[in-house]
């Protein structure tokens, strides 16, 4: 058993857990941060990547939009290695009504964001894919955001504040007295063992899950509804800005260039188990439809992977609980003393990954009030640890770098150009990681070809250079074919299809993985 | 990019990205790329140096990552021989990716000799008057050192033969037949090569076509702008191809039109349709017209209309397909046709590639890898026969004559000798 | 003489090719590209697993023509060829390339993968079966620094932990070189290429002098007894390399498969095409077969189009060689819907669900094919050929997935060799 003690012990590695945990270090808290998995593994890396400019909810939600205008803003300046600023249309398509560019126009210029018409003309010199039958386009200052490194910037920058960041710790018991909360246990589940955290304060910043770390608490029911969307990557950059339909917010109104390549999202159902989400084929071809009226052409272009993610919405008696989209996508925080007699334990649900970093500051500040303590907030002005050198992301800089190393290293993943240097250096920094965990900060393995030919390569590194036993490298590939696969067969067409088989041939054809001898027990992270 | 530049190179680069319709369409094969790395395998040019990434990295990876812009300018290490394109199972057209993406470089900054070297028509215009001199002034070592240091042609690499007078030139003064032409009349594409340099050639392709029963007609011809082309120059090169279709179609519109130049047959046929996008119902006419001269002989042979009354020839020869005949389509009409030969035996070099790609091999920076590339070709030629090889196009064979130091001809001269014509 | 034309040019397509025109026909080969040979592991595989590990590939085929398969399910397309063209099959492709193919249908070899893994496979190269694995068998697993697709610590200890067959383990140990395939860019620092493919080494292991300085490197570490297992990477070129090396080195060798490149892949597309070439085979790479004629229910021709002309190529019967999913034979679009490229013929094994969660189950979509009659000719639901003088082969063909039962190269080899001999039977 492991003990530690600190001031405030943040549930969930999301987005939101992330820019909690540095806001309340950066204020002096000592602090740690308990993911049960590995950061960004729900909501946040589960999304279609769009930071957005406000737009989208200029007629649907001022409030929304005017702090989404702002959040974007102190994104792009104090994260700017995270963010790509692409640029965004909204845009007019056929049988559209064209009169909501008008509503749009009155809601952005009311709420502060930016947006402007522009000629159809210029629309299509701009974006040649885009459906020549556009009526209108209206320009706005969307951009695409990569979640996971937008998490782990937040992290790293808490960590630099003293921080610790405990990933794959499931939290099993939130202790209480006398209606103050005491301790968190966990269990770390990569380390096998029980960790137990006292502290006065914990921040329930849980997402889809956070009812169920209320109710561990011993608070009522906290009614988070889980609206579900899927998402599908397409092989590689169709449009050089995000493009959203000029319509009030419906389902497959958004593509997004997110790094190589671009996502089409997203759908919205209820979910009633955000740990079992399905990309049922009924969604997949409403998205491949409302692709083609973007880009005509969109069903022959390459679809990668697709993948479900929840918005963890709390519930607002203003709409229909069945209704997810429409609900508040403004941030909702939980006060537990009033409503649960229980001191130290703040809850936050909705809002959105661009405003994130402003979600942190409303629940910490929260929390000082309550612990009648003035600390101001000041993670609007400080740049998080290697932000990108002060600019923004751009898809050709993995090319760059690999130009100029290209005599110097390895390339392992070829598809997303991670070369050996970078992939040893997370492994060296995350021994217990797994493949996953690694792709998500690297992309390893999210190219056209799905892991074919990078996860032997990485496999033969963890070997050599990660101390792992050729047993548990062997699993962990297996592992990744297999979770590579559950984003695939739902939306295997076309093209991705040869490239199926190709890798079936390679990993089962000619290195015939699945006849290694199993473990006594099955590695699951 | 400035206003000239992007007239120059012909793309239009908005702030965000390339837009051209050649690069939509190439743009759009890189979805069929599974990574099989059959093109890398075979890419001459990553065979010898590791210089070059090779075509699936500079191709299809590196194109998701370009956005318009060039960052990657070790990509002009590839050749566009099209090697890739040709081997790819998947249909990626992968030499076209690399040319577009080099005409983006280029774009940018075109060096001198680039753009020298891209104009065929008038370096043969200059120096046909001059032969005599301008030979000497090839020949020059000094001469060639200058070259090399102000436009960075290397001082080794083969250059065209200029010739006294131009087919043309010939082609009006010669004697007219008197025989009638039973069947029918087709149209002469020499080219610039063909044209000012490989003069013979196209002498004796007209001499075979005549001889065969065919009225050959020439109408005044310009530049396909093929080397512009492989040098990223795609305005210049797009407006030099329609000028020359329309010189073609100004000879007849419905006849087939044969040329014995391999490579600006190509451009006609596919390059300046694939790799610029150029789409122009002039250019499909004179695509679907346009035969190389063996391909239409064996087109003939196999409509049982070649006369096979060649006469015996105890001879072993090597024969190398160039890259931009193989890229066709075709095959190898060549090997066919020779086959008919009695007593010939031709053996195929099975070389990818002879280095010179055009220009490529002239470069300063680029001659030892091309001479590298050829160099199992050389050596193939010389152990084959050391007196003759057989070759489709002009620049492979001054490359494969250059670094071999065996005489090179095109097939044809072997068809004419057989036919008794010489 | 009768022109067939073979499109696809895959094991299935290379082999019909040359056993048309051993028959004397006159053969024109269309193909895309490159095949699907050099993508694969190099060995020739009839029948590894059935669902156990087998042992008697020819056996085991035997076994599958005789089981009794349900209503509406696809038979394994064994059962349509039958034992006797398995044997013809892989007899004629021995007698083709007697320097690169070694083995015999009674018997499969043990042979360890690029990750460890133990695989059964029927043919192998000369320079692989020093690998078949028996219990204590003393391994020295030798990989390259610059040679990103083999780890030899990986490939050594999930072989010394996998319990063998028959019992018993190998004993193999692992040792990783600082050994360079060739100089690195001129001009640079770097004494040599750091990144490099399985083709570099193979062309390095072409030339004895680079044998020579490799045996002297590793000899000094080898013990006594080992043998020594590489990636596949012992020359391209030069068919004795490898065994040139065991040679210098005085230890047995063998070569593991690699993933794409595969360099024993290559070698034997190379024998098969240069064979078909010097038999008079017209070859015609980089084209697409995008139609075709017909006549009276024979195909007459098919329709190319290289640039933006077309160019038809007629002929007197034509072999369907364009493999399944992976090479484009069959496609499905992303409605779901499934067809044959090229002819549009009708297939078998078409399901509502034909994809599955589980990624190690079996998926339908890749069983689904064409079904064809004795002579291989594509047949409708009546049993009638679609075309008569049209025969399918190799990967196109329905009824099972060859990366898991390990039988693509049987059954590509076993159909190729039985059309051709139809088509000869009926041109002559």
């Amino acid at each position: 058993m492991r003990r530690l003690t600190v001031d405030v012990v943040v549930i969930g590695g999301g987005s939101t857990g992330a820019g909690v945990i540095r806001d309340v270090a950066m204020r002096g808290y000592r602090a740690v941060l308990v993911e049960r998995a590995d950061l960004g593994q729900g909501t946040t890396g589960r999304f279609h990547g769009l930071l957005h400019s406000g737009g989208r909810y200029v007629v649907s939600d001022p409030e929304s939009a005017r702090e989404c205008a702002a959040e974007n803003a102190i994104l792009t300046r104090i994260q700017a290695g995270a963010i790509e600023s692409t640029g965004g249309y909204f845009v007019t398509c056929p049988g559209d009504d064209p009169g909501f560019a008008e509503q749009f126009l009155a809601g952005a210029k009311a709420s502060g964001v930016q947006a402007r018409e522009v000629g159809v003309a210029e629309a299509l010199r701009n974006e040649p894919r885009l459906n020549p039958g556009i009526l209108r386009a209206i320009e706005v200052a969307d951009g695409a955001v990569d979640g996971w490194q937008l998490v782990w910037g937040a992290a790293n920058s808490a960590r630099e504040y003293g921080a610790e960041i405990l990933t794959y710790h499931q939290v099993t018991k939130i202790e209480t007295a006398n209606g103050q909360v005491r301790a968190v246990h966990c269990r770390d589940l990569k380390g096998d063992q029980d960790v137990q955290i006292n502290c006065d304060f914990v921040l329930n910043c849980a997402g889809a899950w956070a009812g169920q770390i209320a109710t561990m608490a011993g608070a009522h029911p906290v009614e988070v509804v889980a609206g579900r969307g899927i998402m599908i990557a397409m092989n590689h950059r169709l449009t050089n800005r995000v493009l959203n339909r000029l319509v009030y917010p419906t389902d497959g109104d958004i593509l997004v260039p997110a790094h190589t390549v671009s996502i089409i999202g997203t759908t919205d159902v209820l979910a009633h188990d955000p740990d079992d989400l399905e990309i049922p084929s009924a969604e997949v071809q409403q998205l491949l439809d409302a692709g083609e009226v973007l880009i005509p052409g969109f069903r022959d272009t390459r679809a990668l992977h697709a993948w479900a993610g929840v918005r963890p919405l709390i519930k607002d008696d203003r709409v229909g609980a069945a209704d997810t989209r429409h609900m508040s996508r403004g941030m909702a925080v939980i006060d537990h003393t009033l409503r649960d007699d229980l001191e130290g334990m703040l809850t936050i649900g909705g809002g959105k990954l661009t405003t994130y970093r402003l979600m942190a500051e409303h629940i910490v500040d929260k929390m000082c009030r309550k612990r009648g303590e003035t600390r101001p907030c000041r993670t609007a002005e400080e740049e998080v640890p290697k932000a990108g050198a002060g600019h923004s992301h751009r898809v050709t800089d993995r090319l760059a770098a690999r130009e100029a190393d290209r005599a110097d290293d390895q390339l392992v993943c070829e598809c997303e150009l991670v070369s050996r240097k970078m992939f040893v250096d997370a492994l060296v920094a995350q021994p217990q990681a797994s493949f996953d965990d690694l792709r998500r900060q690297l992309r390893l393995g999210m190219g056209p070809c799905q892991g074919g030919f990078c996860t032997l390569r990485a496999t033969g590194i963890a070997v050599s250079e990660g101390n792992l036993d050729a047993e548990r490298a062997t699993e962990l590939l297996r592992l990744f074919l297999a979770n590579r696969w559950i984003g695939l067969w739902p939306i295997l067409h076309g093209q991705q299809v040869r490239q199926a088989a190709l890798d079936s041939w390679i990993f089962q054809g000619t290195l015939d993985v699945e006849h290694l001898p199993n473990p006594e027990v099955a590695v699951t992270r | 990019m400035s206003t000239d530049q992007q007239r120059e190179s012909g793309l239009i680069i908005t702030p965000e990205g390339l837009a051209f319709a050649g690069h939509q369409l190439s743009r759009a094969s890189l979805d069929a790329c599974i990574k099989c790395t059959i093109c890398e395998t075979q890419c001459p040019v990553a065979a010898v140096t590791p210089l070059f990434s090779g075509p699936k990295f500079v191709g299809p990876q590196a194109e998701r990552f370009r956005n318009g812009e060039s960052v990657d300018h070790s990509l002009d290490y590839c050749s566009s021989c099209g090697t890739c394109t040709l081997v790819c199972p998947e249909g990626v057209q992968i030499a076209e990716l690399n040319s577009q993406a080099r005409a983006v470089m280029k774009a940018k900054k075109m060096p001198l000799r680039d753009r020298l070297i891209g104009q065929t028509t008038l370096m043969g215009k200059v120096m046909t008057p001059v032969a005599p001199i301008a030979q000497a002034a090839l020949n020059n070592k000094p001469i060639r050192v200058a070259m090399e240091a102000m436009l960075g042609v290397h001082r080794d690499a083969p250059m065209p033969p200029p010739q006294s007078q131009s087919f043309e030139a010939w082609f009006r003064k010669r004697p007219r037949p008197t025989e009638p032409a039973p069947r029918g009349a087709v149209v002469f594409f020499h080219g610039c090569a063909g044209g000012y340099f490989e003069v013979e050639t196209s002498k004796q392709s007209v001499e075979v076509l005549e001889h065969l029963g065919f009225e050959v007609l020439v109408p005044k011809q310009g530049c396909c702008g093929l080397a512009q082309q492989s040098n990223g120059l795609f305005g210049g090169a797009t407006k030099s191809v329609l000028k020359l279709c329309d010189d073609l179609r100004s000879a007849g519109t419905d006849l087939t039109i044969i040329s014995a130049s391999g490579s600006c047959t190509g451009m006609l046929k596919h390059e300046a349709h694939e790799i610029m996008g150029v789409d122009d119902e002039r250019l499909r006419d004179v695509g679907t017209r346009i035969r190389d001269i063996m391909e239409f002989l064996l087109d003939l042979h196999e409509a049982g209309e070649l006369p096979t009354d060649f006469a015996q020839t105890e001879l072993t020869v090597p024969y190398h397909a160039p890259c931009q005949l193989k890229s066709q389509g075709m095959g190898k009409p060549a090997l066919e046709v020779l086959k008919l030969i009695p007593g010939l035996t031709v053996i195929d070099s099975n070389q990818a590639c002879c280095g010179i790609a055009g220009t490529y091999g002239l470069k300063k920076e680029k001659y030892e890898v091309a001479q590298a590339v050829g160099q199992p070709l050389f050596d193939m030629v010389k152990a084959t026969n050391s007196e003759l090889a057989l070759c489709d196009t002009e620049t492979c064979r001054w490359q494969i004559e250059k670094s071999s130091g065996v005489r090179t001809e095109h097939p044809i001269w072997m068809i004419h000798h057989a036919y008794g014509l010489s | 003489m009768s022109r067939v034309v073979v499109i696809g040019a895959g094991l299935a397509g290379l082999v019909a090719a040359n056993r048309l025109a051993d028959t004397g026909c006159d053969v024109v080969l269309l193909h895309q590209g490159l095949g699907g040979l050099q993508s694969g592991q190099g060995t020739i595989d009839i029948f590894g697993y059935n669902p156990g590990r087998v042992t008697n590939p020819i056996k085991a085929v035997a076994a599958e023509t005789r089981r009794r398969v349900p209503a509406g399910s696809l038979s394994h397309p064994y059962k349509a060829l039958g034992v006797k063209a398995v044997r013809v099959g892989v007899e004629y492709l021995k007698q083709v390339l007697p320097e690169l193919l070694v083995g015999s249908v009674e018997s499969n070899y043990q042979l360890p993968t690029a990750v460890g893994a133990i695989r059964p496979t029927c043919l192998a190269q000369p320079s692989m079966v020093a690998g078949d694995v028996a219990a204590d068998l003393e391994l020295a697993i030798v990989g390259f620094e610059q040679l990103k697709d083999f780890n030899p610590e990986l490939v050594a200890q999930n072989l010394n932990r996998t319990e063998l067959a028959g019992g018993g383990r190998v004993n193999a140990r692992h040792l990783l070189l600082e050994f360079r395939a060739r100089q690195g860019p001129l001009g640079s620092p770097r004494e040599g290429e750091l990144d490099s493919s399985a083709l570099s080494y193979a062309r390095a292991f072409d030339d004895r002098r680079y044998r020579v300085l490799f045996a002297k490197t590793l000899a000094p570490k080898l013990a006594q007894g080992e043998t020594v297992g590489l990636p596949a990477v012992l020359g391209l070129q030069d068919p004795n390399a490898w065994a040139d090396l065991a040679e210098l080195l005085g230890h047995a060798v063998f070569e593991i498969p690699l993933p794409p490149p595969s360099v024993p892949g290559i070698r034997l597309n190379q024998a098969l095409t240069a064979r078909a070439l010097s038999l008079g085979v017209r070859t015609v790479p980089g084209v697409r077969v995008l139609g075709f004629a017909v006549e009276a229910g024979r195909v007459v021709s098919v329709r190319t189009q290289p640039g933006v002309a077309t160019r038809d190529y007629r002929g007197a019967a034509f072999v369907l060689a364009t493999g399944g999913f992976e090479a484009g034979g069959l496609a499905m679009d992303s409605y779901g819907s499934i067809t044959e490229t090229l002819f549009e013929l009708p297939l078998v094994g078409l399901q509502n669900q034909s994809l599955q969660a589980d990624y190690w189950g079996d998926q339908p979509l890749f069983n689904c094919g064409l079904q064809v009659d004795a002579q291989l000719r594509p047949i409708g639901a009546s049993g009638e050929p679609v075309y008569a003088n049209l025969h399918a082969v190799g990967g196109i063909l329905a009824g099972s997935s060859g990366w898991r039962d390990k039988s693509g190269d049987g059954v590509a080899v076993a159909s190729a060799v039985a059309a051709a001999d139809a088509i000869a039977k009926e041109l002559a």
